[in-house]
């Protein structure tokens, strides 16, 4: 187990600059998720950590000591790969044993760990059978298999779920943290699945463009997100943006939306006039009798709960309600939004007033 | 029923070409091995003589000799053309100056007929006249003479496959590592292996079906070689370089001994197929086999 600390890392090819300065401190044991759109060089800071791509400039630590330099097999970590990359020619119990051979270690302690790791992944079954003979969410388990035999400081997860259908990705999410929290080793784990980083991080690095965007706990994005990126990445539907300006009308401080719809307010000192983007996540909105006026787009139930798409000129929002409920489309209907839920970004810095 | 039918409705051509010029003309040479033939003969008919040939090939020293001389030639050849065609193409994987140029000159022998293979080298390699002697003598001080010296013309021989077909290899071997995929090897650097275990545990059983089928094909053409070295050396000297093939012409054509020539053939084939069922169980079979 290790902290990690990745140091104003730079990562340039030939004259392109795709890593701007990437400062994250991890600590012992914690499990981390590198989170962004695709693009925005959250894999290649996995691999820059495991020394599969070279750093530019910058320093990058595991323990106390600064790898940089330092090959990938002597940094002390495993990783799991999206496609698995298992060994297609070898069984499930010479891959999981693979890192341990390699290591030079002796036959009853590889098959003493090899059984102990198929046994806590539940593949003492399928030890003698070849990768293709199993299916996406056995493979997923041999190749975290042959992570955890090594021991490692540090593991690092490249998307470890993608290729597998939404119920078992579920599952083995719920796997993965269980394992997290039975051996306690430190977890870097890169994913563009932003349910997945909110239900299993404890802290969360949104990445855009090859910059760092937040760093934080995943209620703690959800709550108090930086600015309109964060806020539109982090939740699920995505939070509402609706630009227009800080007004008094009527002695009351409201925001009034550029097709003019007026919402209310937080408390804020910024001068009327003052161009801001008003944000307001779905499941904060309730339907009312005194709400806002909107009229209806459309009308999606799931069953726990309805999603409401309503607009006004060119603004639209969109709202979540646990209960059931039915418009008919164009029909009038009030959303109701408590000021203290509302998130005021500036609207050329796009950062959170 | 339907696909069943026109899976054979689409085969039936070269099932019946197959027929004429594969099936047929194997099942007339096992028949004439059984036979004693002289077409030119006086009297040209075919006398049957049961398994007569095929007892003379067992005390026949010349036979023997040529399928010795065969397999030695065959070892070297097959094995240099499979370690270099393997450096040449971790080469050609990456990227240097003049690759493009390269890569084109170094497949020019696998476009040559093995007929002006051999009569080239001949050229090369003929005293006085050649390159080859020339060079060897004029830097070295080493005079070599094919037409006397065994071991030369026996080496040279080794050396003119390695030229001719190592492209071949390279080739298949190229089309195997491109096709590999990238992260079993990035994983097995993180697994902690050097790059000697990498080699020998990643990259030689992945490639390791392409390296069979090639060494199947290198395998079946080395051991009916007979153009080049009928060109270069005629066998000799002495029976140095008597390959196989070599010798089938020899009893077939100056001997003009057909039934003899067809039991040598017959019996050729035999030791191919079980050379190449031998290198199949031994390097492919293992992995295959499920519980």
């Amino acid at each position: 187990m290790a902290q990690v600390k990745i140091d104003n890392v730079i990562k340039r090819y030939g004259s392109v600059q795709v890593m701007h300065g990437v400062n994250v401190d991890i600590d012992d044991g914690e499990f981390v998720v590198l989170v962004g759109p695709s693009g925005c060089g959250k894999s290649t800071l996995l691999r820059m950590l495991a020394g599969l791509e070279e750093i530019s400039d910058g320093a990058i630590s595991i323990g106390d000591r600064v790898v940089n330099d330092v090959p990938p097999k002597e940094r002390d970590i495993a990783m799991v790969f999206q496609s698995y990359a298992l060994y297609p020619h070898k069984t499930v119990y010479d891959n999981i044993g693979f890192p341990l051979k390699m290591a030079g270690r002796d036959k009853s302690e590889i098959d003493q760990k090899v059984r102990g790791a198929a046994d806590i992944l539940d593949l003492t079954k399928y030890l003698k059978r070849y990768p293709k003979e199993l299916s996406g969410g056995q493979r997923q388990r041999v190749a975290m298999g042959r992570a955890i035999v090594r021991d490692p400081q540090v593991f690092l997860f490249d998307e470890p779920l993608s290729n597998l259908d939404a119920k078992l990705r579920v599952t083995m999410r719920v796997e993965i943290k269980e394992l997290h929290q039975r051996l306690g080793t430190t977890i870097v784990y890169v994913t563009h699945d932003q349910i997945e980083a909110m239900t299993m991080a404890d802290k969360i690095v949104v990445m855009r463009d090859g910059r760092v965007e937040q760093i934080g706990a995943p209620l703690d994005l959800y709550d108090n997100p930086a600015n309109v990126f964060v806020a539109g990445f982090i939740g699920s539907p995505s939070m509402n943006f609706i630009h227009g300006q800080i007004v008094t009308d009527g002695g009351v401080r409201q925001f009034r939306s550029d097709s003019g719809l007026l919402l209310p307010l937080p408390q804020t000192a910024l001068p009327d006039g003052h161009k801001v983007t008003y944000g307001i996540r779905p499941e904060h909105i309730a339907i009312g009798n005194h709400g806002v006026p909107l009229r209806v787009v459309v009308v999606e139930p799931t069953g726990s709960e309805t999603q409401v798409f309503a607009k006004h000129g060119g603004d639209f929002v969109d709202a979540l309600v646990k209960d059931r409920f039915k418009a008919a489309p164009n029909s009038e209907v009030r959303f109701v939004i408590d000021p203290a839920n509302v998130h005021l970004f500036d609207r050329t810095t796009e950062q959170r007033l | 029923m339907q696909s069943n039918r026109l899976g054979w409705i689409l085969l039936a051509p070269t099932l019946v070409i197959l027929f004429f010029f594969g099936v047929l003309p194997f099942i007339y040479v096992v028949y004439v091995s059984f036979h004693q033939w002289n077409p030119f003969a006086a009297d040209p008919t075919m006398i049957f003589n049961g398994a007569d040939n095929f007892r003379k090939i067992v005390f026949d020293a010349e036979f023997l000799n040529s399928v010795s001389v065969t397999v030695i030639f065959v070892l070297f050849a097959v094995i240099s053309e499979l370690v270099v065609g393997y450096v040449l193409a971790q080469a050609f994987m990456k990227e240097f100056p003049g690759k493009a140029i390269f890569r084109t000159i170094h497949t020019l022998p696998l476009i040559m007929a093995p007929i002006i293979v051999g009569s080239v080298w001949k050229l090369m390699m003929t005293p006085s006249i050649g390159i080859i002697p020339h060079y060897l003598n004029a830097w070295f001080g080493i005079s070599i003479n094919i037409g006397t010296s065994p071991v030369a013309a026996f080496a040279t021989i080794i050396i003119m496959d390695i030229w001719h077909w190592t492209p071949l290899v390279t080739l298949t071997l190229i089309a195997a590592l491109v096709s590999l995929p990238p992260d079993p090897f990035e994983q097995a650097q993180i697994d902690g292996a050097n790059k000697r275990q990498i080699f020998f545990h990643i990259t030689v059983p992945m490639i390791a079906p392409a390296v069979v089928a090639t060494v199947f094909i290198r395998l079946m053409d080395a051991l009916r070689t007979v153009d080049e070295v009928w060109m270069l050396t005629g066998g000799g000297p002495g029976s140095a370089t008597r390959f196989v093939g070599v010798h089938i012409f020899k009893e077939v054509f100056p001997k003009t001994n057909y039934g003899y020539g067809s039991t040598i053939s017959v019996i050729v084939l035999y030791l191919t197929i079980v050379a190449c069922w031998l290198l199949y169980v031994t390097m492919l079979a293992p992995r295959n086999k499920k519980d």
